[in-house]
């Protein structure tokens, strides 16, 4: 025993050194020698290099170098400043930024996750950005109504900007076309979600071995996909009917939550919902595509229709059950913000500003570089391409999300898109009814706690409620009574707070 | 050979031919599961005898085939540089760890051990391998962090060293004016070779089916191994199909979803099925070997 | 402290400079990789704050660690930890010895070659795909089980996913059926080891088998059976987490009997992402691990020293 006592205070002694020692490390981490700074290439001394990061989704990078090169032939010029990418595998996002940032490394201009936006806030991981936007982003304004970028602040501040894109959400069916047409199906009568019954009646009467419903995406419930309040964030605590007096309740104890239970449990017992919704890891588009779905239900937006045709290789049809609303978790869904460890944050406000206001900047990102990507079409309006003759998005070598980067209305169309789409988008942000708590984020630092336990108690009861695999009657009350045990209240409390704060200072009534 | 023998041998080969079907037919599965039609498996499920078959998802890993075969080129040389240097650092420290004459030899057992139950996490080893040791994108970093040597493979050794290395052995051997480092490489080694075949196959094994390093340490797709240029595919096509309502339309319509996560598991197993046989012989060796001196 | 005794000492540790040299590569990798890094376990302790540094971040007490008590799970994730832990450690060395001891019987070397790689193939399918397989047991409508056995046994299909009581066994099994093959080998090689004259001159006394493993083979593998126990104890309130989330596929319904303290860190900090929260999680189940391995140590000390670890 003593010999181990002996071996701890060794122990000990290496730890307070290596503390000092790491301390001095980490203090000093600004300094960083990071291996980015590339000299070789003709630099005239005033050019200076930022580090961009955002995510990837397609393998096929082998372009990206070249759009690299294309993009900063722009921005040296216009405004003296090269692009580094670090294009970040989409699966490892969330890990990979947690490194950089403890890590103290270079990175000028990220993409901002909607879901970790006010976190990385608290973490003090982004900086204010009004100043910056004044001096530098004036096309980055002018993008956007003052509504949308005002949604975005934090205490008064904003930290990060929104992507422009469809910047509310409503709500829908997605359906089979060949089926809708088939038994005579007239969908603008589908008003309501009796009418969706009827619907999968005739469907499950007709085609039995098809599934009516099936969930709008692998571990998504189908009340996820069909929101009928303002989730404020996390849905710890939401605004009914988008207003409420900005008086904040449990979603879980809503009437109206208890009814669209109720009937998924029913269209489950029917047999209109697939029967493992609640394990299913099948993707929505590989159901729909083995003609094993029927429909599903999924957040909408212009030009939903085609983008799912495209994604699972079948006419679809939609139709909307939710009016458009725009809440601060629909723009805040995808954002750009500059980290906190950069040196060079007027530059990269100055290539933010390109990214929402030079369409040749935009369509690089988003399409390649013209003759190589994409071809414009001949004999169509200017901002019509398609791809070059015998190419297709699978051998094209270069494939990007295009609500990613910046200013999307500056983006070309796809010959098979809708021309007009942009048009239809814009005024489907501008009609769309905002909430009363749109601009409001919640931080959720005074109540991690809560938030953790809360969690684990959503995640344990929400799927199988909310695909009808276990029955409400004698699930729900005991939900909701684990929900209070583990502070659900004291959250909602919290919000509620800072919800009245926010209205004050916003002189919201 | 009594009849005592026999039955256990029969019992022996019932029993271990049981388990050893449980081991096989999900391997069949997984294996007929990356051939079948992905439409097959949405409608029917899982199965033997799929109605009709597809080779989608082996044409699209064909078509990143230049990756992949990079990717086997890193893994293969991680894991054999790897496992090595394991070998010898791990029986290195093993070894007079097992040596209950030597002072210290519990505290430092004691040091050893304490490493399997605190660590300081993702983070702080990441700066110290980082900021520290600047090995990022390097090939070190495929085989230096969290995997060269494990206090738990140290340990097992040590008890192996206790056990099987009789203590009169290395006292003649000392006698004799044999120097430590000749007794350990040529008694203790070669006693022990069962334990540094058994060891010498889990770190192969680590090193082959890593993924992690790869994650943390590598930007630089040029030095992915095997695992991190499979799971990177994979987990671009469940990122895709978890955020369908993205607008991810003409990219996901290119990636065969529910076959493919087989056929990766497939084309990562079946060349350590191939080398396992040649293994296994040296393996085996070892062992009798092992056997017959000890 | 005489200087004879100090002298005679001195002269003793030369003796073992060699071996000390001998074991420095080793306890250089276990400095930097091992107790470098140590310097996070801090992290548990802090509210991390970017723009202030790790370093300079608030001390914040055990304010982390509260998440883990104040909830009515910890019960539940406590216990099921626990149990599993223990039917684990127990039930997966006794069934990795037998296996050894058979494979030790078996004589033809192509027969024992294949047994050996055969059990093995488990291990090296990743537990995702695991939880695939395990899925076209049990899936509800197109499972083996579900489709193929209930009905020629005249029963009813049953909701694999939504019924908790089935769990403790499916889970049990699948971490047997994956993880035996690697103890075995072990053990393999832990019998391959003993000196072959014990069983010779067993045999000429006329010994059974039964007999001689008894009397020969359980008293030498014991060491490593302790140890592996020992360690095992140490890395109670660990549990495998692809085995608890993957598998079950997060199903809701099974958290009584899947939820262990791994998956319910996981789920509480999905959202926060706090890495102060999640050190804290690692403190805790390394610090009671730590403190029951102490025990037993010295509980096993106090029999026999040899089989201690330290």
């Amino acid at each position: 025993m003593k010999n181990i006592m002996r071996g701890a205070t060794l122990l000990m002694l290496c730890f307070v050194l290596i503390l000092s020692a790491c301390g001095k490390g980490g203090n000093g981490s600004g300094s960083e020698p990071g291996g980015s700074a590339n000299p070789g290439n003709q630099q005239d001394g005033k050019v200076e290099e930022i580090t961009v990061a955002f995510p990837l989704v397609s393998t096929s990078q082998q372009d990206l170098q070249l759009v690299e090169d294309e993009i900063n032939k722009i921005s040296e010029e216009k405004i003296k400043v090269r692009v580094k990418f670090l294009p970040i595998n989409a699966g490892e996002w969330a890990q990979r930024m947690n490194l950089i940032f403890s890590g103290g490394e270079t990175l000028d201009l990220t993409f901002v996750s909607g879901l970790m936006y006010s976190n990385m806030v608290a973490k003090g991981q982004l900086i204010e950005l009004d100043e910056l936007l004044d001096a530098h982003g004036e096309g980055i304004k002018q993008a956007f109504d003052e509504k949308y970028l005002n949604a975005t602040k934090i205490n008064g501040k904003i930290y990060s900007v929104p992507t422009v894109r469809d910047l509310a959400g409503s709500y829908g069916l997605t359906m089979r076309k060949d089926m809708v047409d088939k038994y005579n199906i007239d969908i603008d009568a589908i008003q309501t979600l009796d009418d969706v019954e009827n619907l999968f009646k005739t469907i499950k009467a007709n085609e039995p071995h098809v599934v009516p419903l099936v969930p709008g995406g692998v571990g998504q419930s189908f009340r996820e996909n069909h929101v009928f309040v303002d989730p404020l964030g996390d849905f710890m605590g939401v605004l009914p009917d988008y207003d409420n007096d900005l008086k904040i309740v449990n979603m879980y104890e809503m009437p109206e939550y208890k009814a669209f239970i109720d009937r998924i449990r029913k269209w489950y017992l029917e047999g209109y919902i697939l029967p493992d919704a609640a394990t299913n890891k099948t993707t929505t588009f590989e159901l729909i595509k083995s003609g094993k779905a029927f429909s599903y239900m999924a957040l909408q937006k212009p030009g939903f229709a085609a983008q799912e045709s495209k994604a699972s290789g079948t006419q679809m049809v939609t139709k909307e059950l939710l009016a458009p609303v725009a809440t601060t978790s629909n723009v805040t869904n995808a954002l750009w913000g500059i980290p906190v460890n950069s040196k060079h944050q007027e530059k990269a406000m100055q290539f933010l500003n390109l990214m929402y206001s030079d369409a040749d900047i935009v369509n690089l990102f988003d399409w390649g570089i013209e003759g190589k990507h994409y071809v414009k079409e001949k004999g169509e309006a200017d901002h019509i391409i398609s791809y070059p003759a015998g190419q297709d998005a699978t051998t094209i070598g270069y494939n990007m999300l295009g609500w990613m980067f910046g200013n999307q209305f500056l983006s070309y169309v796809m010959k098979t898109d809708d021309p007009d789409i942009w048009k239809k988008t814009a005024e489907f942000n501008s009609t769309s009814r905002p909430s009363k708590a749109l601009g409001f984020v919640f931080d959720a630092s005074a109540v991690k706690t809560e938030v953790a336990a809360v969690s684990n108690v959503v995640t344990q009861y929400k799927l199988p409620l909310e695909t009808g695999s276990v029955d409400p009657d004698k699930l729900l009350p005991e939900f909701i009574a684990k929900l209070k045990s583990a502070g659900m209240d004291k959250i909602i409390a919290e919000k509620q707070k800072q919800l009245d704060e926010w209205a004050k200072n916003n002189s919201v009534q | 050979m009594t009849k005592e023998y026999r039955g256990w041998r029969w019992s022996a080969h019932i029993i271990l031919g049981l388990f050893a079907l449980a081991c096989i037919l999900p391997f069949v599965l997984l294996f007929t599961s990356s051939v079948t039609d992905s439409k097959v498996i949405v409608t029917e499920g899982y199965t033997f005898f799929p109605s009709s078959l597809s080779f989608a998802a082996y044409d699209y890993l064909w078509q990143n085939s230049k990756m992949i075969f990079n990717a086997y080129g890193i893994t293969i040389l991680t894991t054999v540089v790897g496992t090595t240097a394991s070998l010898l650092m791990t029986s290195m420290l093993a070894y007079p760890l097992s040596r209950k004459d030597m002072p210290g030899g519990m505290v430092l057992a004691f040091i050893v051990f304490f490493t399997l139950l605190f660590n300081g996490g993702l983070v702080p080893t990441y700066m110290v391998y980082t900021q520290l040791f600047d090995i990022k994108n390097t090939l070190l970093a495929q085989i230096v962090p969290w995997l060269l040597m494990n206090g738990f493979n140290v340990l097992l050794m040590r008890a192996f060293f206790m056990n099987s290395v009789p203590k009169p052995v290395l006292e003649s051997a000392s006698i004799d004016g044999a120097g430590e480092f000749t007794i350990y490489y040529k008694i203790v080694l070669q006693l022990s070779l069962p334990i540094m075949a058994t060891i010498g196959l889990f770190q192969a094994l680590a090193y082959w089916n890593d993924w992690n390093n790869g994650l943390v340490f590598v930007t630089d797709a040029g030095l992915f191994n095997l695992q991190n240029v499979l799971n990177r595919i994979m987990s671009d096509i469940e990122f895709l199909s978890s955020n369908a309502s993205m607008g991810s339309g003409s990219i996901i319509a290119q990636l065969p979803s529910e076959t493919f996560r087989m056929a990766i598991a497939v084309i990562g197993i079946l060349p350590i099925l191939i080398a396992y046989p040649f293994f296994q012989k040296f393996f085996v060796k070892g062992l009798t070997i092992g056997a017959v001196k000890g | 402290m005489n200087t004879t005794t100090r002298r005679k000492r001195g002269a003793r540790l030369r003796r073992f400079i060699p071996l000390y040299i001998m074991m420095l590569p080793g306890l250089a990798y276990l400095f930097i990789n091992n107790y470098l890094p140590m310097f996070g376990l801090s992290i548990a302790f802090k509210d991390i704050n970017y723009a202030k540094g790790i370093w300079a971040s608030d001390w914040v007490g055990l304010k982390n660690f509260e998440y883990l008590f104040k909830t009515t799970d910890a019960y539940i994730i406590t216990r099921n930890t626990l149990l599993y832990n223990a039917v684990f450690i127990v039930l997966g060395l006794l069934i990795a010895i037998a296996i050894a001891i058979l494979l030790n019987e078996i004589r033809g070397k192509m027969a024992r070659g294949f047994y050996q790689s055969v059990i093995l193939l488990p291990y090296l399918i990743s537990i995702i795909l695991v939880s695939y397989l395990v899925y076209a047991m049990l899936s509800v409508d197109a499972g083996f089980i579900n489709k193929t056995i209930l009905p020629m046994l005249g029963l009813d299909p049953i909701s694999w996913y939504l019924e908790p009581k089935y769990w403790p066994y499916i889970l049990t099994i699948v971490h047997i059926w994956k993880g035996a093959g690697y103890s075995c080998i072990i053990f393999l090689a832990a019998i391959l080891s003993i000196d072959r004259e014990y069983y010779e001159a067993a045999e000429l006394d006329g010994a059974s088998k039964w007999m001689q493993i008894r009397k020969i083979t359980f008293p030498m593998i014991t060491p490593i059976i302790t140890m592996l126990t020992l360690l095992g104890i140490g890395r109670i309130f660990y549990s495998d987490f692809g085995l608890f989330y993957q598998v079950p596929m997060n199903s809701g319904a099974l958290y009584e009997t899947t939820n262990v303290i791994d998956t319910y860190v996981f789920r509480g900090l999905m959202q926060l992402g706090d890495i102060g929260m999640s050190a804290a999680a690692g403190f805790y189940q390394s610090l009671v691990g730590f403190i029951l391995v102490l025990v037993s140590n010295y509980i096993v000390r106090r029999f026999d020293k040899d089989n201690a670890l330290f």
